[in-house]
């Protein structure tokens, strides 16, 4: 074999990239090639691993000796056809001139983060690791929770530029296999340029990309995407995204949180509870006070009457103007605190709540009571942050309705949501489950949280193949 | 336009009948009852849930002998398509009317109590487009939607029968009408029952696994004895001045309409009414759907909704327009509608009945 036109070959391919690196050394009348990307592999590991046993090597050199000196654990034969993708995935291809056949041997080494805990989902008990930008690494985390032979990851390539490694996970003998064989299909069905994060997996998988209600899990957290799969859930592991995907997706499980299953069930239970109010107040509260505002204003009790006409009378604006205003100033500082580095942070909340809403209410512009119910909806909001995108949007909608149509309005928004909602199956699971339709069983896990002992059943909201979780035997 | 009505369950079919036997019959209905019956009154209700019980057993029975047909292919089958399509003509109006006379009669409540001197295109706003959606999202999706504000109306319900029972101040006379009069008043508002029938236009979708038929006679009593219990309540809280409360379910509450700080509480009635208004209009809908597409088979199903619409908006906008004209309509021409589903339909299902014995007899 020709060893400098091969690598000449696979240098042209990907067009003499700057990071593509070759070594020729020649071993008596042997010559040896090594063709890799300087970009994706450590210098120190390459010449321990693989330069100086090659060169040191004292015997006559071949294919299968070759391949037994290397000191390195993924070491395969490479087809002339996976040259540049063996090249491009880390790894390094030895060609050898008395033989056709040639090496890969996987050092793939780059600076990765850390499992830390993820800023989205803190917890006060439980585990505080969080995934990372390497696959390989979030693999690791769910194997580590898995000692079992029934997890099965298989993987494939998306995007045609970005040749994105994606894993679909899930544990066999638990997971319906119409749901990962859906899950495949739709992911092989992928023809798209490139995967940057996984989040361009959530529109590519969703029955309804249209729609603006959520329809796949997303967690940062391996014990949640363990807790998942053990209920029968397919996950998929995107590289270069520290979010993991789930499906099928309930909205359920995002007004569960993982400290629910680190505390007293009763307590959980009460979370929940509080988090169901704090939905309804950040979705309804604004509408219904404007709506209380402009149509209903007799049914309030005298005493809070009088309190709210004295202090909205100096207001130049309709409450409907003021109350779209507050809205937007707290999206806007909203907006600008998420993207201004963390010591100009303090800046912000202080002209934000000191100046435009202390300021805003003494200079009559703003009233208490309408900076009060904004403050309390937006606030509400983080209670579920997981949907806090469709919470906002459907705040301006409710805001509009309640000044428009009152309660009749605001009723009727509401059941066609709901109805809208009711319509959603992704993977055949109910988006309402299991409120509606209303599975029993299931509501152990619900709005109501029962001790791990008495959840002896898996979900009954999404198919899966094995029902029992407790007392299998029996 | 394709829209998939995919099988509901024995417990959301319980759902759709416990919201139609129950909505439409305690807000005029118990003011107008008092009017012609007097205290004795609450037993029409009581009266009517026992004919509306047997239209259950009628659907029940035929379910039991056909239970994968469509009361569309059991009609044509034994009767031939002209009469199939006859009685679906029947549907189409009777529940067109129904729906009309639903409007009127909470239009009339929300500009009265609500919204003062709101048109009528403010209320057409709000409802048509979400009745509309229902009904074209699936009978499915209705059953589930519904699913989901039971528990607020049964609890709204069952509280504003409890502090209802706060305001009673009065002790039942009774005797105070003759038969006649007991009779007359109980024709004249006849209109509000007959609601089950919707049972026979979704036959074939009612998936009733292992023969578990409990929830849709659970929820239809409860529903009928919310009512009568409703209307007991009411008479006995305002009895001689009924007449100049008009609206029951929120009356009584009314009347002790401060309660404390909570502020008034009539409110929360005036929720349940809106609630089950969006709902029975959508099933109206829905169910006009079907027996429109029963009639003009080879017609797109937008159709219908498209009839609906038009037919409705026309009848409301030229025709009633306040209190007198709802109740002239619901008290003069609805209660001969009601042979329909009282009458007509139990005729042909007998008939069914008969027939098929007499041909398993030759057999």
């Amino acid at each position: 074999m020709d060893v400098s036109k091969q690598i000449e070959e696979i240098k042209q391919k990907l067009h003499n990239s700057i990071d593509i690196t070759s070594r020729i050394i020649q071993k008596k009348d042997v010559i040896v090639g090594f063709v890799y990307l300087k970009s994706m592999t450590d210098n120190l590991i390459f010449s321990q691993a693989l330069f100086e046993p090659i060169s040191n090597f004292e015997m006559p050199l071949s294919f299968e000796s070759l391949a037994e000196i290397v000191k390195a654990n993924d070491v395969s034969e490479c087809q002339k056809d996976e040259f540049t993708k063996k090249v491009l995935g880390g790894s390094v291809l030895i060609f050898i001139s008395n033989s056709k056949r040639v090496l890969a041997v996987d050092i793939l080494s780059f600076n990765t983060r850390s499992p830390q805990e993820p800023p989205t989902s803190p917890v006060i008990l439980g585990p505080r690791e969080g995934f990372t930008e390497d696959y390989k690494t979030n693999m690791t985390l769910l194997r580590r929770r898995f000692h079992s032979e029934d997890l099965v990851f298989e993987s494939l390539f998306i995007g045609k530029s970005t040749q994105t490694q994606v894993v679909v996970s899930y544990l066999d003998g638990i997971v319906d296999k119409k749901i990962v064989k859906e899950v495949k299909q739709k992911l092989k069905s992928i023809d798209i340029d490139g995967i940057v994060d996984s989040y361009y997996l959530v529109d590519l998988l969703s029955n309804r990309p249209n729609s603006f209600l959520k329809q796949i899990g997303q967690s940062e957290k391996p014990d949640i995407i363990a807790a998942k799969m053990l209920e029968g859930r397919v996950a998929i592991i995107v590289d270069n995204s520290p979010i993991v995907l789930t499906v099928p997706f309930v909205f359920l499980e995002d007004l569960q949180n993982s400290n629910d299953y680190y505390t007293n069930y009763t307590y959980s239970t009460l979370l929940r509870f509080i988090r169901l109010v704090a939905i309804l107040m950040a979705v309804l509260g604004q509408g219904i006070y404007i709506a209380l505002q402009l149509f209903h204003y007799n049914i309030l009790p005298m005493k809070y009457l009088i309190t709210i006409a004295d202090s909205t009378q100096q207001v130049p604006f309709t409450p409907l103007i003021e109350i779209l205003f507050i809205s937007l100033l707290f999206q806007i500082l909203y907006e600008v605190s998420l993207r201004l580095p963390s010591y100009l942070g303090l800046a912000t909340s202080v002209v934000g709540a000191l100046i435009l809403g202390d300021t805003g209410v003494k200079a009559g512009l703003l009233s208490p009571p309408t900076v009060i119910v904004v403050a309390i909806a937006k606030i509400a909001i983080y209670t579920v942050p997981e949907q806090s995108s469709q919470i906002t949007l459907l705040q301006y909608i409710f805001i509009l309705v309640g000044a428009s149509l009152g309660l009749l309005g605001l009723i009727g928004a509401c059941i066609y949501f709901l109805a809208y909602a009711n319509t959603i199956e992704n993977f055949d699971a109910p988006y309402l489950a299991p409120f509606s339709p209303f599975i029993f069983s299931d509501n152990k896990d619900g709005l109501l949280k029962v001790p791990l002992s008495s959840m002896e059943n898996r979900p009954k909201s999404f198919k899966t193949a094995k029902r029992k979780r407790i007392n299998e035997d029996n | 336009m394709k829209i998939i009505d995919r099988n509901i369950t024995a417990w959301q079919t319980g759902i759709l009948l416990f919201i139609l036997l129950f909505a439409n019959k305690v807000l005029v209905l118990p003011s107008l009852l008092y009017e012609g019956a007097k205290f004795e009154a609450f037993l029409i209700p009581i009266i009517a849930s026992f004919l509306e019980f047997g239209l259950l057993f009628l659907f029940y029975k035929v379910k039991m002998r056909f239970p994968d047909k469509s009361f569309e292919e059991i009609l044509s089958a034994r009767f031939g398509k002209v009469v199939q399509i006859l009685i679906y003509i029947f549907f189409s109006v009777y529940f067109l009317a129904k729906a009309v006379l639903l409007y009127n009669v909470t239009f009339i409540f929300f500009r009265n109590m609500i919204y003062k001197n709101a048109q009528n295109f403010v209320f057409l706003f709000a409802l048509l487009p979400i009745i509309n959606h229902l009904a074209i999202c699936g009978l499915r999706v209705l059953g589930r939607t519904a699913q989901l504000f039971l528990p607020v109306i049964f609890l709204i319900t069952v509280f504003c029968i409890v502090v209802g029972c706060f305001g009673i101040d009065s002790n039942p006379l009774l005797f105070q009408t003759n038969a006649t009069m007991f009779f007359s008043t109980f024709f004249k508002n006849f209109a509000p029952f007959g609601d089950s029938i919707l049972l026979f236009m979704i036959i074939d979708r009612v998936k009733v696994e292992r023969g578990q038929w409990k929830p849709i006679f659970i929820l239809s009593a409860l529903a009928l004895l919310c009512v009568c219990v409703i209307t007991f309540v009411f008479i006995l809280s305002y009895s001689h001045t009924c007449f100049m409360h008009p609206f029951a379910i929120f009356e009584i509450m009314s009347f002790v309409k401060e309660y404390e700080g909570l502020g008034r509480l009539d409110l929360i009635s005036m929720v349940v009414i809106i609630l089950y208004t969006y709902f029975q209009l959508a099933i109206y809908l829905k169910v006009f759907m079907f027996s429109f597409c029963g009639v003009f088979k080879k017609l797109d199903v937008l159709y219908s909704v498209l009839t609906f619409n038009i037919l409705f908006l026309i009848i409301i906008n030229f025709f009633i327009t306040n209190l007198d004209g709802a109740v002239f309509f619901g008290q003069n021409l609805l209660p001969y509608f009601n042979a329909f589903p009282f009458v007509v339909l139990p005729t042909f299902v007998l008939l069914l009945f008969v027939r098929r014995r007499k041909r398993e007899v030759k057999t």
